[in-house]
């Protein structure tokens, strides 16, 4: 078979699930709440926390600004939470997917398809993809018309940064799929993970408040850089040299977890033929 | 697949399975492995256009049988091959000459429509959209679910999803079709439908290979039987003639009162008897049914009944009957297919 006839079956692979993916989403009417609600309610309490703990005049920005580089505590927040519900979203939707077919019992009819079982996974990534763009655009908005919340910096950089990021999130998205698919829970897994992610990569605080030994472990995470590279462009304005630092290590775990998540993909699958799992609850 | 190819041929064919064993909620225990043989060394050819059984009771090896021969499972050792191709290194060539049912209507997703279920099945087998709108339209009509393709899955019946499931494994026209337990949980008429219909595809030159514990329905369906059982093919003919194997067996069918406790030891040790197989009566009336194959029941009829009554059982009702494939398979391996 021709590279290009493999690349438009994948792509029409892709497209299937995700079509069906969307169907099924739309099926589910309380989807819309969080995709709709949820993101705007998410960040009120601690924007409110953030305002309480500044002080009825901001007598506390002062200090709040020497940690972070901001007195715009809001707009710190939001960037914050945004891109852990990005990440949430993602664990959630790609770990469930995997899981949720095999629950229903229709992942072993997917697999007795002549088709990639990674190109199956991929799909589900896409219609995730579309359902976070509208999360994420629903969110702007109204951030921008509830919290004052505007992009000061370079749009075009601000999107880079959001692209190696969210190519690093997904990574680790395949990576988590094949883990739910070995240990047969998503639940626990996603708490796990989102709740490191959450406590160690700054959502809504300055890493410098964290101690030492926490700030190393920081360091070893996608959305650490993720985070603070998109706060100092979109809120602080800073240009390209600023974040080539950001840029470099978001590529460099995009291609690690990437890579990862591939690799982990194809040895769940082998394990799962030779065990006989796949279709286990 | 070419005129004389045969459409499976299985090979010594095994599945071991590990489990190994924990100690606490992490830890694993050193060195203790538990290994267990689901298929043992089996050997067996489907020839095209015929309806093939693997018959036998649960967990006999039937399902991880046929999950290998569609690549959902890798065998241990041995070989297999489907419409010339091999399981292991030839995967995408098996899974493009096979359409297989699984545990029938969890194969399809309850939130789409019927239509839509096939549509999106159709995408994978990669049907040309024109092609697979045709293909769609005519197996819903021939599997008598156009009327309600456009509604979502969870409204139809049992018997309507397994009809959906076997269009799923229709859409890219196999050659050769797997079906695991095709009529469980099916009411009586859904069950006689989808027979009809596997009958129909025989004679649309389909090759059948289908699994079941229900003997009646591999004697209905089947022409050629494999009897399988803790992983190993005990015996393998046309349905007549693995009764006709019996030669001039007879069985007795007892209903008796009670438990049987030891009369089925008692039984075998009279002489004419071949084997006793013990069950539950399902009448709910607190009996049991007893069946003895025998060389001569005009002869053995009385001492059964006697040793029947010795153990202080009474006699609620016995028939002389026919062999029957449950009665091959209890001479064959000395109990019920319901144990």
């Amino acid at each position: 078979m021709g590279i290009l006839k493999r690349v438009r079956d994948g792509l029409g692979i892709m497209l299937a699930v995700a079509v069906k993916e969307l169907i099924q989403f739309r099926r589910y009417p309380s989807w819309v709440i969080a995709v709709f609600i949820w993101p705007l309610l998410f960040p009120i309490m601690s924007v409110f926390s953030a305002r309480a703990l500044a002080g009825p005049e901001g007598q506390a920005l002062h200090a709040f600004a020497a940690l972070s580089g901001t007195t715009d505590y809001t707009g710190y927040i939001i960037v914050g939470l945004v891109m852990w519900m990005w990440l949430n979203m993602t664990l959630w939707t790609l770990g469930s997917f995997m899981r949720s077919e095999q629950m229903r019992g229709t992942l072993e009819a997917t697999w007795l398809c002549p088709v990639s079982r990674l190109g199956v996974l991929l799909g589900a990534t896409c219609s995730q993809l579309l359902i976070s763009m509208v999360n994420l655009t629903v969110s702007l908005i109204a951030f921008r018309y509830i919290w004052g919340f505007r992009i000061v910096g370079n749009l075009g950089l601000t999107a880079l940064l959001f692209i190696l990021s969210a190519a690093a999130v997904y990574g680790l998205g395949i990576a988590f799929a094949s883990l739910v698919m070995w240990v047969k829970e998503a639940n626990a897994m996603v708490f796990l993970v989102r709740g490191l992610f959450m406590v160690f990569c700054g959502m809504t605080y300055p890493l410098a408040v964290l101690p030492g030994w926490m700030r190393i472990v920081s360091r070893g995470l996608p959305l650490t850089y993720s985070i603070d590279g998109i706060r100092t462009v979109a809120l602080a304005g800073a240009g390209l040299a600023d974040v080539m630092g950001h840029i470099a290590a978001l590529a460099a775990f995009a291609v690690v977890t990437l890579v990862a998540g591939f690799v982990a993909f194809r040895w769940t699958e082998r394990r799962v033929l030779r065990t006989g799992a796949l279709g286990h609850h | 697949m070419n005129e004389r190819q045969d459409a499976v041929v299985v090979v010594g064919l095994r599945k071991v399975f590990e489990r190994r064993a924990r100690r606490g909620l992490l830890r694993r225990a050193q060195g203790e492995v538990k290994t267990l043989s689901a298929v043992d060394g089996i050997d067996f050819l489907v020839k095209r256009g015929e309806i093939f059984g693997l018959l036998g009771p649960n967990g006999a090896g039937k399902t991880t049988t046929i999950k290998m021969l569609c690549t959902l499972l890798s065998p241990t050792s041995g070989t297999a091959r489907v419409a010339g191709h091999d399981v292991v290194r030839e995967a995408a060539k098996v899974r493009s000459s096979l359409g297989t049912v699984l545990t029938g209507e969890r194969s399809v997703y309850w939130k789409l429509t019927g239509r839509e279920n096939l549509r999106y099945y159709a995408a994978l087998y990669r049907i040309p959209r024109r092609k697979a709108r045709e293909r769609i339209a005519e197996l819903l009509e021939r599997l008598e679910l156009a009327g309600r393709a456009d509604e979502l899955v969870e409204k139809y019946s049992s018997g309507m999803k397994q009809r959906l499931a076997l269009a799923r494994a229709l859409l890219p026209s196999p050659p050769i079709l797997l079906l695991d337990e095709p009529t469980v949980g099916l009411d009586p008429q859904a069950a006689r439908n989808l027979r009809q219909t596997i009958f129909d595809l025989k004679a649309g030159g389909k090759t059948v290979l289908l699994t079941t514990h229900y003997m009646a329905e591999a004697d209905e369906l089947c022409d050629r039987i494999a009897i399988i059982d803790q992983g190993r093919i005990i015996a393998l003919d046309s349905p007549a003639a693995l009764k006709e194997g019996l030669g001039a067996k007879e069985v007795v069918r007892l209903e008796i009162q009670g438990e049987p406790n030891g009369l089925g030891d008692a039984l075998r040790a009279l002489a004419l008897v071949e084997s006793v197989a013990v069950r539950p009566s399902v009448n709910g009336a607190g009996t049991c049914e007893l069946q003895v194959i025998t060389s001569n029941s005009r002869r053995s009829i009385g001492p059964i009944i006697e040793s029947v009554r010795a153990a202080g059982h009474e006699v609620v009702h016995f028939q002389v009957v026919q062999p029957t494939l449950e009665d091959v398979f209890i001479r064959l391996t000395g109990k019920s297919l319901r144990d």
